[in-house]
């Protein structure tokens, strides 16, 4: 359990119990298991929702694709216990329109928030550690309005509340990494599908990157941090925006020409798996991409998603 | 001597009113704080619009008169109409140094009255010397003009002093988490920190290169008024010697009752601008700020004012003694000023300091200084803190300029507000598409440190981060020899010096903290032909 430093002793209260109440009913695993001895349905790992490419990212397009792919997972409901904090960690890294898909797209991140506050989040957090200045890039990325707007707390990662965590990785032993991210209950990763000069591509496990310090000098060797982090985030629920993807000059972009508009979101369990579909639609060979090669190394997950239980949804 | 003051209303009222322009004053320099989308308040500079020394000092040195500061004429008028009541009501340095002298009073009260001195001609000496040097193009505003001292004081000294000392005290709270019972100090400081952080801090933990200096500068001009109650404004102001002459006949003048003035000095005690020689007589309306307080000391309450439209003084009444040969010394000072600071070859053009990075729309050296007046407002505003005070990287004729340290900060790829909110237009209002073809540096890669060229590994941060859509920064693949003699293939990184436009994000990301591998120089700035090391 989190906790919260806003928390008052009556809202303690109610949520010790709610906690209790909701960890015995709302999880559906324990329902299964309540209702009887048979096996529980096996839920899906990762469920892919796609839109006609019309040649734009509608703000409709993108909260429908959010939802179809939750929902293709079994619902938020699934992740999200009554009460909970949550952290959901787009990519926010750059001083860039929503358009130049440097960022992930501000409707995919306020959907998530709604359906999180619907799942019975208690509070949701919405942020990154930039590479841009915090403030613009959030506000030029549309990510800080729209998950404002959507109930969330949108937080500021302060440089000086970073705290070294043993991470017991192969390159990284112990690092500064955010406490309030990892203190929370659940961490949505949603990075935005994008080409990525060091890496090849950036997109679930490289997204990790925002929720440490001093990450600089992960560049000389990043395939191993990057795993390492990942490994050490447990991830549980990541969604990729390929509502629309960059294709080159990553990960800042700036050109319209490399944007290619996909309006595709997956979401899933397999955190190897959807970076494994993020490089297909990039048009790579996701074993040929080290990320995610350490990733499968590291037993993260697997990198032939069609082996997954896969759910595709195609929306009109 | 007790003095025994009446409070009379229209002194409070003028306390009020330096109060709110102090208030007001720094009110508007943290509004400019949080960037955001929306172009920057034409407000935010409205106390150098309100400010004729500059519009004068840039009007001769730069040629041109500055529109927007056409407003400071209206200060002129109710100047010839009331005297300098700008320096006793409006001024907010002079209300620091009123504030700063109302403590001294009550710690060390004065046994003698300030009486008139002849070096309170000094500023009448430093005026002609400024507009003498501004003639020949040297604006020497950045030590001088108090609106401009106490706006560049503030922004790079006292705010940061304070953002910083709320920082700590957030995150030792926020650090030790105490206590009481149930209730947490922290959920009382965050929520005050959230908001402070989301509309006054521009920058979080923002430094300024020379800050410390900049803040002994204000300290020790505000520390004279223990000695002499508003030494700046009497003794120095050039902005207070400029409204002296606009006072020379002011309408509202003190009056003396006929035979009522025992001539006990005590008016004296109180007078801002030691305006009176001993006992009360020889006023001198220039230097009168029209404070007021001798209305209400009098003990015999037999001063006032009275309101003269002929402005004839009274027989009680002087003039400053400003003489042909004060203004002909300041004049020579003036010109020798301005002759000595461009004597060094960097004045003349003949050399370029690479350290000296002009923000993007910055004129041509020359035209610039001509211009900048060296009061912060760009650096507050640059939402990275890369634009620092100089020191000596522009000479003395250019102390306290901005120039961009690309190891504290750079210059945001979306990003046009310096230009936008510059109050002179010493550095010109570009749109975003403007700015962005306008080169203020070039990054130059150094081998001897770079990770990949010296070191065998991976880096690419530089890389990473250069926003040119394009990328100024391009990569060549290598196989290199590695120590145990197997061969890798290492990414390098290449400036491409047509792309480039020195933004400096590359020398403020790369990993070397203490001297990068990557560094932006002033090398092929769009504002100097002369500094182009490339064919086009």
């Amino acid at each position: 359990m989190s906790t919260d430093s806003n928390a008052s002793r009556r809202e303690f209260l109610i949520r010790s119990i709610s906690l209790c109440g909701a960890a015995a009913l709302s999880n559906p695993r324990v329902m299964t298991l309540a209702s009887g001895p048979a096996s529980p349905p096996p839920l899906p790992e990762m469920a892919i929702a796609r839109a006609g490419a019309s040649g734009e990212v509608t703000s409709s397009v993108a909260s429908r694709l959010t939802e179809s792919a939750i929902a293709g997972l079994g619902g938020m409901q699934r992740f999200v216990s009554r009460g909970d904090v949550v952290w959901i960690k787009p990519n926010i890294g750059w001083n860039r329109k929503p358009e130049l898909a440097a960022n992930t797209h501000p409707d995919v991140v306020s959907t998530l928030v709604r359906l999180c506050m619907d799942a019975g989040a208690k509070s949701v957090k919405v942020g990154d550690y930039t590479c841009n200045d915090a403030r613009q890039s959030y506000e030029n990325s549309g990510i800080g309005p729209a998950a404002k707007a959507a109930g969330a707390r949108v937080v500021f990662l302060e440089k000086d509340r970073f705290k070294k965590m043993a991470i017991g990785g192969e390159r990284l032993k112990s690092h500064p990494v955010y406490p309030e991210i990892v203190e929370c209950d659940l961490v949505v990763n949603v990075p935005v599908c994008k080409h990525h000069s060091a890496t090849t591509v950036t997109l679930c496990m490289k997204n990790y990157m925002g929720v440490v310090e001093k990450r600089r000098i992960f560049h000389q060797d990043l395939s191993t941090t990057i795993a390492d982090i990942t490994r050490f985030m447990k991830p549980r629920l990541c969604v990729l925006d390929a509502t629309r993807i960059l294709t080159a000059h990553g990960p800042t972009g700036g050109n319209i020409e490399d944007v290619k508009v996909l309006n595709t979101v997956a979401a899933g369990t397999d955190i190897v798996a959807l970076d494994a579909f993020g490089c297909e639609l990039l048009g790579h060979k996701a074993a040929e991409i080290s990320t995610v090669a350490r990733g499968a190394e590291y037993g993260l997950g697997r990198v032939d998603y069609r082996s997954l239980m896969l759910r595709e949804l195609q929306l009109p | 001597m007790s003095l025994k003051r009446r409070r009379s209303p229209v002194t409070m009222l003028r306390r009020l009113t330096q109060v709110a322009a102090v208030a007001l004053f720094v009110g508007l320099l943290l509004f400019a704080g949080p960037a955001s989308a929306e172009r920057p308040s034409a407000w935010l500079g409205l106390f150098f619009y309100t400010d004729p020394l500059i519009l004068f000092v840039t009007m001769l040195a730069a040629r041109e008169i500055l529109p927007l500061f056409l407003p400071s004429l209206a200060v002129l008028v109710v100047t010839v109409v009331l005297g300098r009541v700008y320096c006793g009501w409006l001024c907010p340095f002079g209300a620091v140094h009123a504030i700063v002298g109302w403590i001294a009073d009550r710690s060390y009260p004065r046994k003698k009255p300030d009486v008139w001195s002849r070096w309170q001609l000094a500023k009448y000496v430093v005026l002609f010397s400024l507009m003498c040097a501004a003639v020949f193009g040297v604006s020497w505003l950045m030590p001088l003009d108090p609106n401009v001292i106490f706006y560049r004081t503030t922004a790079t000294a006292l705010w940061p002093a304070a953002q910083g000392a709320s920082e700590s005290a957030v995150a030792l709270i926020h650090e030790s988490d105490p206590r009481l019972a149930e209730w947490r100090l922290t959920a009382l400081t965050e929520p005050i920190h959230d908001a402070v952080r989301e509309h006054v801090i521009g920058k979080p933990h923002q430094s300024f290169l020379g800050g410390g200096i900049i803040g002994a500068v204000f300290i020790l001009a505000v520390t004279l008024n223990v000695w002499r109650r508003r030494f700046w404004c009497r003794y120095i102001c050039p902005l207070g010697g400029l409204l002296g002459l606009f006072a020379w006949r002011p309408w509202l003048r003190r009056a003396v009752a006929d035979g009522a003035c025992s001539e006990c000095r005590i008016c004296g005690i109180t007078c801002h601008g030691a305006a009176t020689d001993s006992g009360g007589r020889g006023w001198r309306p220039q230097e009168c700020l029209g404070c007021l307080n001798c209305l209400e000391t009098c003990p015999n309450g037999s001063v006032g004012v009275r309101l003269s439209w002929l402005g004839r003084p009274a027989d009680r009444d002087r003039s400053i003694d400003l003489r042909r040969r004060h203004l002909l010394g300041a004049g020579l000072a003036g010109v020798a000023g301005a002759t000595v600071l461009r004597l060094s070859p960097q004045a003349r053009g003949a050399a370029f300091s690479p350290d000296l990075i002009r923000p993007p729309g910055a004129r041509e050296e020359r035209d610039f200084l001509a211009r900048c007046t060296g009061c912060a407002l760009c650096m507050k505003i640059c939402p990275t803190g890369a634009l620092q005070p100089t020191l000596a990287e522009a000479g003395i004729e250019g102390i306290w300029t901005p120039r961009l340290v690309p190891r504290l900060g750079y210059c945001d790829y979306e990003c046009n507000r310096c230009g936008q909110a510059c109050p002179t237009r010493a550095i010109q209002p570009l749109s975003l598409e403007e700015k962005k073809e306008v080169r203020i540096g070039l990054a130059m890669i150094d081998r001897s440190r770079c990770i990949p060229f010296a070191l065998d590994r991976e880096c690419l941060v530089c890389e990473e981060h250069c926003p040119v859509p394009d990328k100024a920064i391009f990569l060549k693949s290598v196989a290199v020899q590695m120590r145990d003699e197997s061969m890798q293939t290492l990414r390098q990184p290449h400036v491409d010096p047509v792309q480039c436009i020195g933004c400096g994000i590359c020398e403020n990301v790369c990993p070397f903290r203490d001297t990068p591998a990557i560094r932006v120089t002033s090398a092929g700035e769009t504002r100097h032909p002369d500094n182009q090391p490339m064919l086009a």
